[in-house]
């Protein structure tokens, strides 16, 4: 039987691998057989040392250099100078009297932030994961639409957002709509600093409910059965079943969205700009601003302040391997 | 005291009803077995009774009070899972003492019931452990002490033998038999291991598609299965079918008669069944008779030979299987031809609708 679709996906074959035996065959005489594997890494370690580890290295010059010159043979060693200048302050409670005062706001801001969209997002992820896991009408449709925000841009988020809550956006419409007083609430300090939460929130607790539902997925149905013979309240059922056999999926829920909170910058760049003032400033966008946006610029300080939170990150990533890992063992 | 009746009891699924109306009373103290193959309804019924699936219609009730709407726990009924469902997180202590607590018994209270039952079962030297630390044996052994601890009216198993190794199996049979005869309480358990159901009850009922086919004493559905269905799922090995006619009927007898002429007489009532009529007759393989000239003539197949048993698997002339236990060893070997013989009050004789008839003699000391 001769089908000419068959023969000519052969030739196909044929030709692709033609065009690469000989440079292959070339390849394998060359450095050995054993070492060819290094050949496929090599394109993406060339790429990643480019861009992810030098980087790394660079960022320890900067950070010991000072001046605004981007060449490192013209800027002047500086030692431990702009650590220093990030960390001297008379009182580290007040912002104020720091040198570096908006490091310090950028800090506090991004403790605040930290503490308030981790814990509320966890709290709102646990509910929806809870409620999605029921038997309710619909469920797939509301698993669905939990999880769209997470799929969107960053920038997309923040502009959807943005049209709602600028002074004449869609919230104030609606306000005013029901005879109610609008606010500009991009533009006052505390209701900035609230959407920027609720906006994250928003765009990623979908992901996280998405973690936890197939948490307590994995709880076996029988272990519930057995409790419910056991005569125990829904009370008993969640702080004594639910909770304790989710808590390995919560710690590595925990630890994924402290970091990525740590690390937050596009849609608050987008959304508020860091504003108003610097009401909604989070270290990212400081080290972003100090480096690159502000004049001079001010890259020595900048690298220093991004070894300090690279710092925290580390702390965090290593207590998610654990938790992964005591997750994988448990 | 802890009488339980099922009274036209039905278990509707979206399109298709699993249970199809059982009536059903076990007495108190009653070791009562559910046994049928899988989709039968038993694991279904036993769930209803326990309250893990609503029923559908009828009544069930427990000492005479319809709990038909009561939650699970609120029945006094304690259940052993199939897959024991453990806490993971829980010791053997927690485990044990979850369901006292959820009650809030006092704390001396669990720990006396508790340690009681601890001891029972022998799994004192673990109670610090997490079920994953345990062998298969042992969290089997948890399970049935958290069913006992709640001092349950009526005991529940969901086939809780069913992962253990056959070895242990035994040894746990014989536990659960034991605890029943200590405690004395109801207990209702569901298999599909018709050597559990015949070894551990005192009363079998035997269920297809959600029906029940029979109840009774393991010894009465041997002797007396109520329909080819029963007769071929109770014993071991199974009984074997013969396609025959009805050649004559006598007062006490009716005579069979396969297609090349050979008859046997059959101990059975003649009601219900006229000469000509088609039908199967049964007998099981511990009641042929190798040896005898007016015989049924068989081959033999293949032979397993256990030292103080015989198993010989053979084809009749009409290609039915015919499997023959003999206590002992045999001389006969595969290939060979043997005549069998079919006693009078061992036959067991079905209608084409598949009921048996009545049996009059029964060869078996009763």
């Amino acid at each position: 039987m001769v089908n000419p679709l068959n023969q000519a996906a052969q030739f196909g074959y044929r030709t692709a691998f033609g065009l690469f035996e000989v440079p292959m065959a070339g390849a394998q005489r060359l450095i050995g057989i054993g070492r060819i594997a290094w050949l496929f890494l090599l394109p993406n370690l060339v790429i990643f040392g480019l861009f992810t580890f030098l980087p790394i290295i660079l960022n320890f010059f900067y950070a010991t250099t000072g001046s605004d010159a981007i060449l490192l043979s013209q800027r002047p060693y500086v030692g431990a100078e702009n650590f220093a200048s990030l960390l001297s302050c008379d009182n580290y409670l007040d912002p104020n009297s720091c040198r570096r005062d908006i490091f310090w706001r950028a800090i506090y801001n991004t403790s605040w932030f930290v503490v308030l969209q981790v814990g509320f997002m966890i709290l709102f992820s646990l509910l929806t994961a809870l409620i999605l896991n029921r038997d309710i009408p619909f469920r797939g449709f509301f698993r669905g639409v939990f999880f769209y925000p997470v799929l969107l841009s960053p920038v997309v988020v923040a502009l959807i957002w943005k049209w709602i809550l600028q002074r004449y956006g869609v919230l104030n419409a609606g306000l005013e709509g029901v005879g109610l007083p609008t606010v500009n609430w991009l533009i006052s300090a505390d209701w900035a600093f609230f959407w920027v939460i609720f906006v994250s929130i928003w765009a990623h607790m979908g992901f996280y409910t998405l973690i936890l539902l197939a948490g307590l997925q994995a709880i076996p149905s029988d272990v519930y059965e057995a409790a419910e013979m056991d005569g125990a309240s829904r009370w008993r059922v969640f702080s004594r079943i639910t909770m304790p056999l989710l808590m390995p999926t919560m710690v590595v829920v925990l630890v994924l969205s402290l970091i990525r909170a740590v690390q937050a910058f596009d849609e608050i760049f987008v959304l508020t700009g860091g504003g108003p003032g610097t009401a909604t400033t989070l270290i990212l966008q400081y080290i972003y601003e100090t480096g690159f946006a502000s004049r001079p610029q001010l890259f020595g300080l900048a690298a220093a302040a991004s070894i300090l939170m690279a710092v925290v990150l580390l702390v965090l990533t290593l207590l998610q391997l654990r938790a992964t890992r005591s997750q994988a063992e448990g | 005291m802890a009488v339980v009746e099922l009274e036209k009891l039905v278990k509707d699924y979206a399109g298709f009803r699993a249970i199809h109306g059982v009536d059903l009373t076990i007495e108190d103290g009653e070791f009562c077995v559910f046994v049928g193959p899988s989709g039968c309804g038993k694991s279904t019924l036993l769930r209803m009774i326990a309250g893990l699936e609503d029923i559908s219609g009828g009544e069930l009730r427990i000492d005479g009070e319809r709990v038909n709407e009561q939650r699970a726990a609120e029945r006094g009924l304690a259940m052993v899972f199939q897959s024991y469902a453990l806490y993971p997180h829980m010791t053997v202590r927690e485990n044990l003492a979850f369901g006292l607590e959820n009650i809030r018994t006092p704390k001396d209270e669990i720990r006396r019931r508790v340690d009681d039952a601890a001891r029972m079962l022998q799994i004192e030297e673990h109670m610090q452990r997490r079920p994953k630390q345990l062998s298969g044996g042992q969290r089997q052994r948890v399970a049935i002490g958290r069913a006992v601890v709640r001092e349950p009216k009526v005991f529940l198993f969901d086939e809780p033998l069913s992962n253990l190794d056959a070895e242990l199996r035994v040894v746990m049979r014989g536990e659960i038999s034991s605890l029943h005869r200590r405690l004395g309480n109801t207990m209702i358990y569901v298999t599909h291991d018709q050597v559990e159901a015949m070894t551990m009850a005192d009363k079998i009922v035997v269920l297809k598609l959600g029906t029940i086919q029979q109840v009774g004493s393991p010894l009465d559905l041997y002797n007396r299965p109520a329909n080819q269905f029963v007769a071929g799922f109770i014993g071991s090995p199974r009984m074997n079918f013969l396609k025959m006619s009805v050649a004559e009927t006598r007062a006490e007898s009716i005579v069979v008669k396969e297609e090349n002429g050979r008859s046997f007489e059959a101990a059975v009532s003649p009601e219900g069944v006229k000469a000509g009529d088609k039908v199967t007759v049964g007998i099981r393989p511990e009641h042929l008779e190798i040896g005898s000239e007016r015989g049924h003539p068989v081959t033999i197949d293949s032979i397993e030979q256990l030292g103080g048993e015989s198993y010989l698997y053979c084809t009749d002339a009409g290609g039915h299987p015919v499997t023959i236990h003999k206590s002992g060893q045999t001389r006969l070997r595969a290939g060979e031809e043997a005549q069998v013989f079919l006693p009078a009050e061992s036959i067991h004789v079905f209608k084409e609708d598949g009921m048996a008839l009545e049996r009059l003699r029964i060869g078996e000391a009763v």
